[in-house]
């Protein structure tokens, strides 16, 4: 068991999925934890299953980055890991993409998590890391993830000169790419049938003939978030071999 | 109890360096590790220093009757193993224009040939849900002077990362490659001259983003996450090298 006693971690979009399966490893490591999210429900959801030892912070990843910043000093000082993995996506063809859907997507994918890394600096010390997430899908051509994987992209590619730019710093940057992963939020966003139908094909589709668990991705934050510590710069994908075989 | 209490590990070119390092940082956890080497006298120290948990074995990673031989002492020692660290290698080097064939087919016979064929022979042994890692390196994505052959070797042994690792997922096996930058185990001065090796040494520090050499224990480090933590991961090739083949 990896113990991250004393450690002060952030995680957007922290209260489901990816996210909420490092906050737990993080919290039943030791480490204090905040997490971030949008939904009554998820945020409640989240307090409930990590317990009195995370903050669990209603948060706009857009609007509400000053004031995320400004808590996370008032109750960590600093902080030693910042996860930033809040995201959105809105499965549309070139054709059907309005530009509402276009902003939204990159406000939140890639703008949030560039001011948010920006007004974060100040509380980052030498030896702290950053975990961005980013999808396998940036390295492909799914159909309907257009906006989706250039956000992305993007973020892949800040991946590279936040590493650059913060080395004097001593901070490491470095992402995690996810491929399919069973957080349930397919079944939560769209009908029960078309969910399963997808999935099964998603699973046919990939390598391992599965989809991965979130825990699976957490452990590849954990591990460049504080054992990768000659790493930085560099995008580890977690996808069952969908992007590399 | 250690992380890896109840592992057993078989690693080539475990003798010196980043195979040795990685062997200690398994045992530490608790881990029983298998080494490799060519030379008797550095297969019997690297025994002595890691102790009662580690088998060393004499073998020669570009004879295929000694690997072999190295499966059946893996299987009379272990039985199965865990994970398959290829870690075997030898560096090169030569200018393009002063490489003797003589050099090249030692190269590729240690560094792409045997690796090949250690997983050939050793994949049976691997438990489901056991995983291969193959030791590349950044050069096989850059261009450096006098590295054309190292490089080669590495690229095509980072194809096979990817290939192994379709063809073994059936078994619940997982592929994948480490690569390393400028890994500080005292390789350079061993194998230039010492004026050489100071002016590559210094070359590398003031090349590398973090502008320092790494760790043996980073690289051991990682090792460790894609054996046991990687669970999703197959194909991948993750790059321990302070930056530098990324910024």
């Amino acid at each position: 068991m990896t113990t991250y006693e004393g450690k002060r971690v952030v995680i957007t979009g922290g209260t489901s999925g990816i996210g909420l399966a490092t906050a737990k490893a993080l919290v039943d490591g030791g480490a204090r934890v905040l997490v971030t999210g949008r939904t009554p429900t998820s945020l409640e959801a989240a307090r409930g299953a990590l317990g009195p030892g995370a903050l669990v912070v209603e948060s706009d990843a857009v609007t509400g980055i000053d004031a995320l910043a400004q808590r996370a000093a008032a109750e960590f000082g600093e902080v030693d890991l910042l996860v930033l993995n809040a995201g959105v996506t809105l499965a549309a063809l070139l054709e059907d993409t309005t530009e509402a859907q276009y902003d939204e997507q990159f406000d939140i994918n890639t703008k949030a998590p560039f001011f948010t890394l920006q007004k974060f600096l100040p509380l980052m010390p030498a030896g702290s890391a950053v975990v961005l997430t980013t999808t396998v899908s940036n390295v492909k051509g799914i159909a309907s993830t257009s906006v989706y994987s250039a956000t992305k992209a993007a973020l892949r590619s800040m991946t590279r000169t936040f590493a650059r730019e913060l080395i004097p710093k001593g901070i490491r940057v470095n992402a995690v790419s996810p491929g399919p992963i069973d957080t349930g939020i397919l079944e939560r966003s769209m009908p029960l049938e078309a969910a399963r139908q997808f999935i099964a094909q998603v699973t046919a589709d990939n390598p391992m003939q599965r989809m991965g668990e979130a825990d699976e991705v957490a452990k590849a934050i954990l591990f460049l978030g504080f054992d990768a510590t000659y790493t930085t710069g560099t995008e580890l994908a977690v996808d069952g071999g969908a992007s590399q075989l | 109890m250690g992380r890896y209490e109840g592992k057993r590990i078989a690693i080539t070119g475990g003798t010196s360096g980043l195979g040795l390092a990685t062997a200690q940082h398994l045992i530490d956890e608790g881990a029983r590790v298998l080494i490799t080497g060519r030379t008797p006298s550095a297969v019997a120290a690297a025994g002595r220093q890691l102790g009662d948990n580690a088998v060393a074995v004499e073998s020669d990673t570009s004879s295929l009757p000694q690997i072999d031989a190295l499966a059946d002492r893996v299987k009379a020692e272990f039985g199965t193993v865990d994970a398959l660290v290829v870690n075997a290698g030898i560096g090169s080097f030569d200018p393009f224009d002063a490489v003797t064939e003589q050099t090249y087919d030692e190269v590729f016979a240690i560094n792409t040939k045997g690796p090949f064929f250690t997983v050939q022979r050793l994949a049976p042994l691997i438990s489901e849900g056991g995983s291969v890692i193959l030791n590349t390196s950044i050069a096989n994505q850059t261009g450096w002077p006098a590295l054309s052959v190292y490089s080669a070797s590495k690229a095509a042994l980072r194809s096979m990362a990817r290939t192994f690792g379709k063809e073994l997922l059936p078994r619940n096996i997982r592929v994948n490659a480490i690569s390393p930058g400028s890994i500080d185990t005292g390789k350079l001065e061993k194998e230039l001259p010492p004026e050489r090796a100071a002016e590559l040494r210094a070359e590398f520090t003031a090349t590398n983003p973090m502008g320092r050499w790494g760790h043996p224990d980073e690289f051991a480090r990682a090792v460790a996450f894609l054996a046991f933590d990687a669970t999703f991961m197959v194909g991948i090739e993750l790059v321990i090298d302070g930056g530098l083949s990324q910024l």
